[in-house]
């Protein structure tokens, strides 16, 4: 999938993730898509979450060599 | 009596039992105070802390009823001495919370991550035990006790047995203890369960639901069993004696100490005097609950360091929260649940210094992004 900015969040534990991604997120213009990468498992509830609070559409989640992977469209 | 059913192994086994109960639902609800505060104060998202205060509330009513039954005696409990330390539960409270987040969950968090496959968490729940038995006994144990624990509140000279919420409203009122204890638990058990089903997409959250509901019912469930089933006849010494319990009271859950006594067993255990108590066995049943959810969801899944940041924000915040979660008495689960089920206002002070410290420490982790 196509994406305009990346925020790697490896070795970051809750809530590290959330916060950065909402930072790159402030960053960006609407319709732009992130990917995010990370390793903590608690991600997999926290991106959900971020999504259905900021409006921001999952696109797509998957794993890549033991990561978590996901695509946020912003809104 | 056989020795299978002795009140010590009623404990033992009934901690484990509740404990693995706790450790299987929290792994399956995702449940976390440390990722309940995140979700407010990152995201406006108030659904975990919702399903905390549920919990809560369930703990407060059922621990209510036991105690007005007579079937557990509270004021026996670490949380209604009749002294208010109120600087160890704030001071204890804000590096327990600090430490939470530097460390990616409390405790009880880290005990359910290393059922998952955590090995990160081994190692912080390793240095939380350090921590906290220095702070038991050790180092830390000097500054507690010499610097913190003296500033408290005597609270018999100010007429007042405990810092309960029920005994303060029997002063303020004249009204019968008992009838306090009712009236509290009535007026803080309904605001809560308000305050948790005003939001229509908790109330259509089953998982959330059930799981707080579970998981308070265990609290209750810890009470009755060292405060009642545990609570008999010493046969060696004839008098009334708590058995198999570190604190030698009644406890509920709580993990910073119990973690603390499981290394000390685990390093100390060909001395006869050690035994396994209702808090070493709620260590090793979380731990196993959460490894049983874990592989039935298929969501085991090894885990190590990832970084050296990641190790050092480990390790830090594991030492503040051993040091914090025996200063204040206990950890997002044992003051935080447990505490505050038997309506205690310190239990109220070290949450309060918990969700202090998780907040700074949140900004603080912002500013270095």
């Amino acid at each position: 999938m196509e994406f305009n900015r990346e925020f790697d969040g490896s070795g970051m534990s809750c809530p590290g993730p959330v916060m950065g991604v909402q930072k790159v997120l402030a960053e960006m213009t609407a319709g732009e898509v992130l990917r995010v990468v990370a390793t903590d498992p608690g991600s997999v509830d926290d991106m959900a979450t971020l999504a259905e609070q900021s409006g921001n559409a999952l696109l797509q989640q998957t794993g890549e060599n033991g990561k978590f992977v996901f695509y946020l469209r912003k809104a | 009596m056989t020795d299978a059913f002795t009140p010590a192994a009623m404990v033992v086994v009934g901690g484990f039992v509740l404990a693995f109960i706790f450790g299987a639902v929290a792994n399956r609800s995702n449940f976390c105070i440390m990722g309940a505060i995140s979700d407010v104060v990152n995201m406006g998202h108030w659904g975990r802390v919702r399903m905390w205060l549920l919990a809560i509330a369930v703990a407060i009513i059922g621990a209510s009823l036991l105690q007005h039954f007579n079937l557990v005696d509270l004021s026996k409990s670490l949380y209604q001495r009749p002294t208010l330390p109120w600087l160890s539960l704030i001071v204890g409270g804000v590096c327990f919370g600090f430490g939470m987040t530097l460390s990616g969950g409390c405790a009880n968090k880290n005990l359910i991550r290393l059922g998952g496959g955590s090995l990160r968490s081994l190692v912080v729940l390793i240095v939380v035990g350090i921590s906290a038995y220095m702070t038991l006994k050790g180092l830390f144990a000097q500054w507690r006790v010499g610097y913190l624990d003296p500033v408290a509140i005597d609270l018999p000279s100010l007429g007042l047995a405990n810092s309960t919420l029920p005994t303060i409203l029997a002063r303020v009122t004249g009204m019968p203890a008992g009838t306090a204890l009712l009236t509290a638990m009535a007026v803080v058990s309904l605001a809560l369960l308000a305050f948790v089903f005003r939001d229509p997409r908790f109330r259509k959250n089953g998982l959330q639901i059930g799981s707080a509901v579970v998981l308070g019912l265990v609290i209750v469930g810890g009470w009755h069993v060292t405060g009642h089933l545990g609570y008999r006849e010493n046969p060696e010494t004839l008098e009334m004696t708590y058995f198999a319990t570190n604190s030698r009271t009644l406890e509920s859950l709580s993990f910073v100490a119990p973690t603390a006594y499981s290394l000390e067993l685990l390093m100390l255990w060909t001395d006869k005097l050690l035994r396994i108590t209702f808090g070493v066995a709620s260590v090793i049943g979380v731990v196993l609950g959460s490894l049983v959810a874990a592989l039935a969801t298929k969501r085991f899944r090894w885990e190590g360091f990832a970084s050296f940041e990641d190790l050092c924000n480990q390790l830090v915040g594991a030492t503040l929260m051993g040091f914090g979660g025996v200063t204040a008495l206990g950890c997002t689960i044992g003051q935080g649940i447990s505490g505050v089920s038997t309506l205690a206002l310190g239990s109220l002070l070290a949450v309060a210094g918990i969700v202090a410290g998780c907040f700074v420490a949140m900004q603080w982790l912002k500013r270095r992004l």
